[in-house]
């Protein structure tokens, strides 16, 4: 080290020249210069056959409109993670596949600009307010809806001798656990219940459970402490005695993790999922299974989900995206990935109309049920600008509890905590 | 640094030249050179330089700027002073990040500097397919530590894995390696050191090779048994060698994350997530959190600095005592 | 001596017991076999088992079929070698395409760092001039500051240059490697003066010099750097993750990460193409070893 003078004069007349200037570069998407070539980039992730009936459906906007769409398929678990990055380093894709809006609000175009005639007034009620901004904007579309619920293997449930659960009458938890954990003992599966590892899948127990992050109107928090704590130390017990999978949750970390794999295993009886699931079991499952209505306890019914499409305003394509989110949320588009992917519509017309699923249409009549039974409260919370950084929140606060780092009660208080701050960091 | 220069090349084509030989350079006759020669060094460094200055120099004095700004998600920009830092010191999660990353270097720095002078010692004998043991230890250095983190991740998992099927029909139970947090941890700094000391024991062979031989003779000729010929003259002359090794390590220690995002994720609840992951997410997550990620930055790349510098002086007086 | 001691290896391929290693200092005794002699070869073997285990384990299992690798207990080896999980691999998840981003990037990568870094050393040894000093501390010092810890800010280089998504991208930023230009200083430092000056005097130009004289000198220290540089390109992974946002841009390492944290594409295949990654740089190395040997030996720097 013989000259840290002159180094040390060097760095920080540099520090002093440089921290004068703001280190980024806001941009105005509005301003986003327009390219003219017909190329689409659509970041995208998938569930299993939904993908396969997007790129059909890609096909035949290709088709129509000379355009070239590239699907850009990302693991679930990192989609925001790469989504944010695109969008700080200025390369947003044109259209992509959220199930949280919210940490995007500022980026989303206005699809009204484009498309009105074509998209407004179009979707099921409850997302209206998410999905439009300050100003009226439309800011993305539902493009499909889900409904949680669980799924169970008829095969080790006739081999225990348990009957089935009956859709029209629901079974409640009580029953839930204590059959589950005689077909597993019939069976000797690892386990009894799977759950995803997912705030969202928690947010279906808490509101059997009575209570909900927020009330109905989405933006106060309104989770009831006696009701969370009986469900966060039943949840607790349930994996402290291996009915459910605690490694599971433990090794996920934060990161959603799906139980899929499991089940698909016969390692599990029950699996609480939704209907995302039924057409990747109906081509990847080796054994007869079922969709089953969700169990009661204060309350029946599952929790709503969605995805929505949305383009953004650094697209330099915004015209044509617009025109492709249209494309893939026509009737016809609707209700064709729903036929494929066993998806449950958003448009309006498809919901009155109804559809008839080629596969496994009982068990998707099972989902829908449960839409007729899921509380107002429900949706509140599921459409709640501040429901996915809660969600994410609560999955941290289960994992310290199953772990023993921290009590039923504490995890609900922290759970309230980061509904209160994701709200106001929502505004 | 000087200290690296002492592990300089001495080509041997003869006597080794001396170190001071770069000072007297081509030219010393300033007055005298061509212009050529007087541009050509410039030219010579430009490129490099070029690059270094856009993309290390300014990129981590522009770190320090960052961490004053609140990221407000990534796009727009506000002053905050020392905001980031006064909100991450109260984050649990940053006390958290912090407290796995000083477990995981204090274990690694020590647990490499101790096995791999241990197997350089024993590759320093006369030892039978001593190349072969070299290139072993050294082979999973050269192994993508995204493979590594798959490979190991796989080995673990509780319930197939190799190692608990191994185990299990050994009766000897199945733990849940990375589903608890202390064995999580456990397994990371094993990986860690497995994939890393290769290289520390080449370092440190080195090193052994450039202990004068007439000192064992010498300390032979007195009797000296070879406990004592390691404790009065291996370790002592070691110590520049062992210096390098824990400085190295303690550089590659603090930003450990490729290996450990496929082996845990940085799980289970966090207990293996350290520095550098802290600062991906805070990065790439929502809501984007520029400032306090380069806050974060800031602060490991202190407690890097100070470390090490601490190690060179504490090196620098026990050489003078 | 260090080197000489490793020329003599060199110079006899089969370093067991041969001329060459037994010119290693040695603290051990006599040549009698001793408790400690066998308690060293029982250490070093136990060791070696541990770090080959999960290499031959991977691969091995990369021939396995699905329900093969579901086994419980595995059985150690494949039932036969079938090739279906490389080509499916291959032929199913583009990873031909991330194979081919990963050559690119390193092949250009390393190109580009072996240029600039030779030249750079070469004006840091060899010439006297202004600001040589200072620029040599900074190469030293950035040695702490590992992309790994600002890429923040260098993701926002990258973005206003228009790098990100390109494997430019990946190519340019790490390319200024400052291990790269010390390692190939303190080798160049080595070349007797007088050389240069001959050449001067016989009218070459600088330039001339450094491509006719110095770079054939320095041979050695290149092939350490272009070794290095391999490995670390190949194996990046931060980096790509962040840059490289489109699946076509993939490097192998962030397609396997990608891939198997969502179980994407099946483990037998993500198992195949992981041996895949292993493979050039495990070659490369075998081959060069002992190159790489000498490089740490000389610097003791990575």
């Amino acid at each position: 080290m013989r000259s840290p003078r002159i180094s040390l004069t060097v760095a920080s007349a540099a520090i002093v020249l440089l921290a004068s200037c703001a280190p980024g570069s806001s941009s105005d998407g509005s301003k986003t210069k327009q390219a003219d070539d017909k190329k689409l980039t659509y970041l995208y992730f998938t569930d299993g056959p939904d993908e396969q009936a997007t790129r059909d459906l890609i096909d035949q906007f290709e088709k129509k409109t000379g355009a070239k769409v590239n699907l850009q398929i990302v693991p679930f678990d990192n989609l925001e993670q790469r989504l944010q990055a695109r969008l700080s380093g200025n390369n947003a894709p044109d259209v992509a596949r959220l199930t949280d809006i919210t940490p995007f609000r500022a980026d989303l175009l206005d699809l009204n600009k484009f498309q009105k005639g074509a998209l407004g007034g179009k979707f099921l009620k409850g997302a209206d307010a998410y999905v439009t901004g300050k100003g009226g904007e439309l800011l993305a579309v539902p493009s499909d809806l889900t409904m949680n619920g669980p799924l169970i293997n008829v095969d080790q449930f006739k081999k225990a001798g348990v009957p089935l659960p009956d859709p029209k009458k629901p079974w409640n938890w009580d029953e839930m656990v204590k059959d589950a954990k005689k077909v597993q003992a019939a069976n000797k599966t690892q386990n009894a219940i799977a759950m995803d590892v997912s705030g969202h899948r928690f947010s279906t127990m808490l509101s059997q459970y009575g209570t909900d992050f927020f009330d109905k109107t989405g933006k106060k928090p309104a989770m009831d402490t006696g009701k969370a704590t009986a469900a966060v130390k039943r949840f607790a017990e349930l994996n402290a005695s291996g009915t459910m999978p605690k490694d599971l949750w433990l090794q996920a970390g934060t990161k959603y993790k799906a139980a899929n794999e499991i089940f698909l295993a016969q390692q599990t009886p029950v699996y609480l999922s939704g209907n995302w699931q039924v057409s990747a079991f109906a081509k990847g499952a080796k054994f007869s299974w079922a969709a089953a209505p969700n169990p009661c306890r204060k309350t029946c019914g599952g929790f709503p989900g969605g995805k929505f499409m949305a383009s953004f305003k650094q697209s330099k394509h915004q015209k044509l995206a617009a025109e492709f989110i249209a494309f893939m949320n026509s009737e016809k588009s609707q209700e064709k990935l729903a036929k494929e992917a066993n998806f449950l519509p958003t448009r309006k017309d498809l919901i009155s109309s109804g559809v008839k699923y080629p596969v496994r249409d009982a068990d998707m009549q099972t989902f829908l049920d449960d839409v007729k039974r899921t509380p107002q409260a429900a949706y509140g919370s599921a459409y709640s600008p501040a429901f996915g950084a809660t969600a994410d929140a609560s999955v941290k606060e289960l994992a310290k509890v199953l772990a023993g780092d921290s009590s039923p009660k504490e995890a609900v208080e922290a759970i309230r905590a980061a509904a209160q701050k994701a709200l106001k960091d929502a505004q | 640094m000087t200290s690296t220069a002492r592990m300089a090349p001495r080509r041997t084509v003869g006597p080794a030249v001396p170190q001071s030989g770069h000072r007297k350079s081509v030219n010393r006759r300033r007055s005298v050179k061509p212009w050529n020669q007087r541009v050509a060094p410039y030219l010579f460094v430009l490129p490099n330089m070029l690059i270094f200055g856009l993309f290390v120099i300014y990129p981590a004095i522009n770190n320090f700027n960052i961490s004053m700004y609140d990221s407000g998600n990534g796009r727009d920009f506000t002053y905050v002073g020392g905001g980031n830092y006064q909100g991450m010191l109260s984050e649990a999660e940053f006390w958290s990040a912090a407290r796995h990353t000083v477990v995981f270097a204090v274990f690694f720095v020590t647990l490499t500097t101790v096995v791999s002078i241990g197997l350089a010692l024993l590759l320093n004998q006369r030892i039978k397919g001593r190349a072969f043991f070299r290139t072993v230890f050294f082979l999973p250095v050269v192994i993508s530590p995204v493979v590594v983190g798959l490979i190991w991740g796989w080995i673990f998992e509780r319930k197939n894995g190799l190692l608990n099927s191994l185990l299990g029909a050994a009766g000897l139970g199945q733990p849940g390696w990375l589903v608890n947090s202390t064995l999580a941890m456990a397994v990371v700094i094993f990986v860690g050191l497995w994939l890393h000391v290769g290289f520390y024991v080449l370092i440190v062979l080195a090193g052994l090779q450039g202990i004068d031989s007439t000192y064992y003779e010498a300390a032979r000729m007195d009797g000296a048994s070879g406990w004592q010929q390691l404790r009065l003259i291996t370790l002592p002359l070691l110590r520049p060698t062992t210096m390098v090794v824990v400085i190295l390590s303690l550089i590659n220690g603090f930003q450990a994350f490729d290996y450990i995002w496929t082996l845990t994720g940085g799980g289970p609840v966090g207990g293996t997530t350290l520095m550098v992951q802290y600062i991906y997410e805070h990065a790439f997550q929502s809501p984007v959190q520029y400032g306090s990620a380069a806050a974060a930055a800031v602060v490991l790349f202190c407690a890097v600095f100070a470390l090490t510098v601490i190690n060179y002086l504490y090196n620098q007086r026990k050489e003078s005592a | 001596m260090s080197l000489t001691a490793l020329r003599g290896s060199r110079d006899t391929p089969d370093a067991r017991g041969t001329r060459g290693t037994r010119r290693w200092t040695s603290i051990g005794d006599g040549p009698t076999p001793t408790a400690g002699r066998v308690l060293a070869y029982a250490v070093l073997i136990g060791l070696s088992i541990v770090v080959l285990a999960p290499v031959v384990w991977a691969v091995l299992s990369s021939f396995k079929s699905q329900s093969e690798l579901a086994q419980v207990p595995p059985s150690p080896l494949p039932s036969s070698l079938r090739t279906e999980n490389y080509t499916g691999a291959l032929s199913s998840f583009d990873f031909a395409l991330y194979l081919k981003n990963s050559v690119i990037v390193t092949v250009g990568a390393t190109l580009l760092t072996v240029v600039i870094n030779t030249m750079c050393a070469y004006g840091l040894a060899k010439y006297n001039f202004r600001g040589r000093n200072l620029l040599f501390l900074v190469v030293l010092g950035t040695i702490m500051i590992p992309l790994q810890l600002i890429f923040i800010p260098v993701y926002q280089m990258a973005a206003q240059l228009g790098l990100v998504n390109s494997l430019w991208g990946l190519i340019i930023p790490p390319a200024a490697t400052p291990t790269g230009v010390f390692l190939l200083r303190q080798y160049m430092l080595t070349i007797p003066d007088e050389l240069i000056a001959a050449a001067r005097i016989d009218g070459a130009g600088e330039f001339r010099i450094f491509t006719r004289i110095v770079v054939p000198l320095s041979g050695a220290a290149i092939a350490v750097v272009t070794i290095f540089s391999v490995m670390w390109r190949w194996n990046d992974f931060l980096w790509p993750l962040i840059i490289s946002q489109d699946q076509s841009k993939y490097t192998l390492p962030v397609a396997l990460a990608q891939f198997n944290s969502q179980l994407v594409a099946p483990f037998n295949y993500i198992l195949a193409m992981s041996v895949v990654s292993m493979l050039p740089v495990v070659i490369i190395f075998l081959v060069l070893q002992r190159h790489i040997v000498r490089g740490i030996a000389s610097t003791g720097l990575k």
